[in-house]
């Protein structure tokens, strides 16, 4: 219930249990991690924390090189707008990430309830989630940035220099991260109960979408439709003006990011104790606010919308020519998963939709560059680029999660009298479905476009339908050897080594289909043989390698699922 | 035992998890036509029991057999037999009740005129003709559980499976799921359930196993096991507790170390 107590007091005990909850989400991870006894996990975590200290390595490396470079060059910066600018840009991501966060906090993670039923106030179980929030962008601002911070500080010879951004970046996000919070719990008001993940889905997508535009529309370099930029214009991220106002936060950390590296102390602790009230009152009185918007209901009160009559009427009559009743009944199952919950068919139209930003905006220019090439494969070849693309995209996103995205509900298949390898079976026909006609029709409208010939343009749909298959039925076989049944947020469901695996044979098998085609090309002319039987003939090789790997990691996906045990 | 023979048997069933060992030589015979009660206190091994005789767990050791045909061995063929309800059903939430049976149906081989009609049946069977296009998603527990029962009856099983089948249904849903059961059995067909709530069990089932610690403690009608307990009248929850070795006493003596 609300609390009665002093002002102030929920934002402190808020402070204490999101501390709590802190402690417990690092235990969670350690005991996920290091302390699971589970030696992928483990091996994992080494892998990671390997990666990492690659990356600091050569973030490290770069700043020693931006660093010399500056002393050589005596580069007249406007620091304070330049720092103020990038806080500027920071806040963009928190606020994505803030909102992605809130929205998860109040609609989808179950432990929300688990808080309000222990005996602490409605302030402070919210304010903890805020705090929990600024933590984490706190760790993400230093797990980025501190090898160049620590770089700067042995640099100048200031140890104090990381510790002072450090506070930076624990006041900074605070602001951001109350104002989404009370933005969140006004937005759950009208989002309908159960419709948490596709929201959050369709604000990713509105933001990606955005953001390429934007910088597309801003960016003077990008303002060219075709590959060339105009003379004398170098490529710059958009400048804005008001960034380094003193009325905005931005500038605030802006101004004492700048004293920090010019050594200037009084300067930097003006600005961070000014920042540090700020966002002390901020989140006292977010706390405050939180507390009343929530107790004042919201949706999760409203009963679950019925579906329309003329669903019903529309219904599929649950068969597929040449498919047996069990395969049809999971392809057409799959495909009612797929389309009817967002975030599932977003994996359909994310491809689509970056296909149009990278191919659609330049069209004009490439296909003038295509068309240059002539009649004959090289022409053929390069019109599959979309499709490839496309297909990279839909087999690792379609077949990689085909098997994991029965989740917990894999009992009703493992209790039905069907083995595993017709389960698999039907994945693939599910998978291969969808991909291979959407591949075909890119492949077919790219070969349109460009002409190449009839002959090469129907051998080069053919080639990419069949590697489609192939490819995608692959995929299958690796999603149900990595497959995961116990995901609740479906951006879990596919295995990381999965992912790696599966992407490192797709670049693998491309290569080689590619490098066939070519040799193919070159054959012909060295040996004289008529160019389209080598070129079918690297086809055939191509397809039947493809096809061989395919069936390969199907009998392993097989033998993996044949040993799975529901318990 | 049933009148026509036994459909359902266990011999020296084990299942390990490294070293722990949540079921242990277990023996069962039932009959067709039975409506079987397992018992046990939480985690007794009545889940794990359940699982292994469905074919979603593999027993470490022993085996079991329905209508004769060695779930392990021939898991598709046992399968084909069996319905299963499990207690807290995962059911796909972007299909309907009616899309969800559809594939139920086809899972289990169901030629589909019948699949229709019997969905139909069903969905009218279990209340859920209004609602039977409508996600699962807006499913009450007990509607899933519907749901659920529903899909394990679509293919005419001849043994049914529900581990814990009356939780989250109302009074009226918990009636009505005792008789269809109960039909169901008259019909010669087989029952085994688990449940916690010895009432319905000491009401319904014509005989009972209890499990403890992953052993079995007893089987038989309630009449036998109160012979067992050596006395008669006794109620099924106090020859529970007698066999299981849970006292009301000890539960004082709990509570009463919790207040000093």
């Amino acid at each position: 219930m609300a609390s009665k107590a002093r002002p102030g007091a929920g934002a402190l005990e808020g402070l204490a249990l999101g501390l709590l909850l802190w402690r417990v989400q690092l235990q969670m991870f350690i005991n996920q991690t290091i302390r699971s006894r589970n030696a992928g996990r483990i091996a994992g975590t080494v892998a990671g924390a390997a990666v990492i200290l690659l990356a600091w390595s050569w973030e490290g490396f770069i700043t020693w090189l931006g660093v010399e470079a500056s002393h050589r060059m005596q580069l007249h910066v406007d620091s304070v707008h330049l720092l103020s600018l990038a806080f500027l840009a920071y806040t963009g991501v928190l606020v994505f990430s803030s909102l992605v966060f809130s929205l998860n906090a109040l609609l989808l993670n179950p432990d929300l309830e688990l808080l309000l039923a222990a005996p602490r106030s409605v302030e402070s179980v919210l304010a903890s989630r805020m705090v929990v929030q600024v933590l984490r962008l706190f760790l993400l601002s230093l797990l980025f940035t501190a090898p160049a911070l620590l770089l700067l500080g042995v640099v100048n010879q200031t140890p104090l220099i990381p510790l002072a951004f450090a506070v930076l970046f624990l006041l900074y996000p605070v602001f951001v991260v109350v104002i989404i919070s009370l933005m969140s719990l006004l937005l759950v008001r009208i989002i309908p109960v159960g419709r948490g993940r596709e929201v959050l889905t369709l604000f990713g997508i509105a933001l990606a979408i955005g953001i390429n535009l934007a910088n597309f529309l801003l960016n003077p370099a990008l303002r060219d439709p075709g590959f060339a930029r105009h003379p004398g214009v170098a490529p710059s991220l958009p400048d804005v003006p008001g960034a380094s106002s003193a009325w905005l936060p931005s500038g605030w950390a802006g101004r004492s990011a700048a004293a920090i590296l010019s050594g200037d102390w009084v300067t930097a602790g003006q600005w961070l104790l000014l920042l540090l009230a700020a966002s002390a009152a901020v989140f006292a009185a977010g706390s405050v606010l939180n507390g009343r918007l929530y107790m004042a209901g919201w949706i999760q009160a409203v009963p679950p919308r019925r579906r329309h009559a003329a669903a019903r009427v529309r219904r599929s009559k649950g068969a597929l020519p040449l498919l047996s009743p069990v395969l049809a009944a999971v392809v057409i199952k799959d495909w009612r998963m797929r389309t009817r919950d967002l975030a599932q068919l977003v994996r359909f139209i994310m491809p689509v939709v970056f296909l149009f930003i990278i191919f659609g905006l330049r069209f004009p220019r490439e296909l003038g560059a295509v068309r240059s090439l002539g009649d004959g494969p090289p022409a053929a070849m390069i019109g599959l680029i979309p499709a490839w693309i496309l297909l990279f995209s839909l087999s690792i996103s379609l077949g990689l999660s085909a098997v994991s995205l029965e989740g917990k509900s894999i009992w009703v298949y493992v209790a039905s009298p069907n083995s595993t390898m017709r389960f698999l079976q039907a994945k693939c026909w599910s998978t291969a479905l969808p991909t291979a006609s959407l591949v075909a029709l890119a492949a077919l409208a790219a070969e349109i476009i460009i002409r190449p010939g009839w002959l090469w343009a129907v051998t080069a749909v053919v080639l990419a339908v069949a590697e489609a298959i192939a490819v995608t039925s692959l995929m299958v076989g690796i999603g149900a050897v990595f497959a995961r049944f116990d995901w609740t947020d479906a951006r879990r469901m596919m295995h990381p080594v999965g992912v790696f695996i599966g992407m490192g044979l797709f670049s693998i098998i491309s290569s080689a289909s590619a490098l066939l085609l070519v040799i193919s090309i070159a054959l012909a002319a060295v040996t004289r043989f008529p160019l389209f039987t080598t070129w079918l003939a690297a086809m055939t090789i191509a397809v039947g390698g493809a096809i061989a790997v395919a069936a390969l990691g199907i009998l392993f996906g097989n033998q993996h699922l044949r040993g799975l045990e529901v318990g | 035992m049933g009148r026509l023979g036994t459909v359902l048997s266990t011999r020296l069933l084990t299942k390990r998890y490294g070293s722990l060992t949540a079921v242990e030589d277990l023996d069962l015979e039932v009959g067709a036509g039975e409506l079987f009660g397992f018992l046990g206190p939480n985690g007794a091994g009545k889940t794990t029991t359940i699982k292994m005789l469905v074919g979603l767990l593999r027993p470490t050791s022993g085996n079991a057999k329905v209508a004769g045909i060695d779930i392990a061995a021939e898991p598709e063929k046992a399968k084909a037999l069996i319905g299963y309800v499990p207690d807290a059903a995962t059911l796909y939430d972007k299909l309907s009740a009616r899309e969800f049976l559809e594939f139920s149906g086809d899972l289990y081989h169901v030629e589909r005129k019948l699949r229709d009609r019997r969905i139909a049946a069903l969905l009218k069977l279990f209340d859920l003709q209004e609602r039977g296009d409508d996600f699962l998603s807006g499913y009450s527990r007990g509607m899933r559980q519907k749901v659920s029962l529903a899909a394990a009856l679509l293919h005419d099983p001849q043994v049914l499976f529900l581990d814990e089948p009356t939780v989250g249904l109302d009074p009226q849903s918990a009636r009505q799921m005792k008789d269809i059961l109960q039909d169901f059995c008259r019909e010669g067909k087989t029952v085994f359930f688990s449940t916690h709530i010895l009432e319905i069990a000491e009401r319904m089932c014509t005989r009972l196993a209890i499990i403890n610690h992953g052993r079995l403690v007893a089987m038989g009608s309630l009449q036998d096991l109160r012979h067992m307990v050596g006395q008669d009248g006794q109620s099924l929850e106090q020859i529970f507790l007698e066999l299981t070795g849970s006292r009301e006493d000890d539960v004082s003596a709990v509570l009463r170390g919790l207040e000093s």
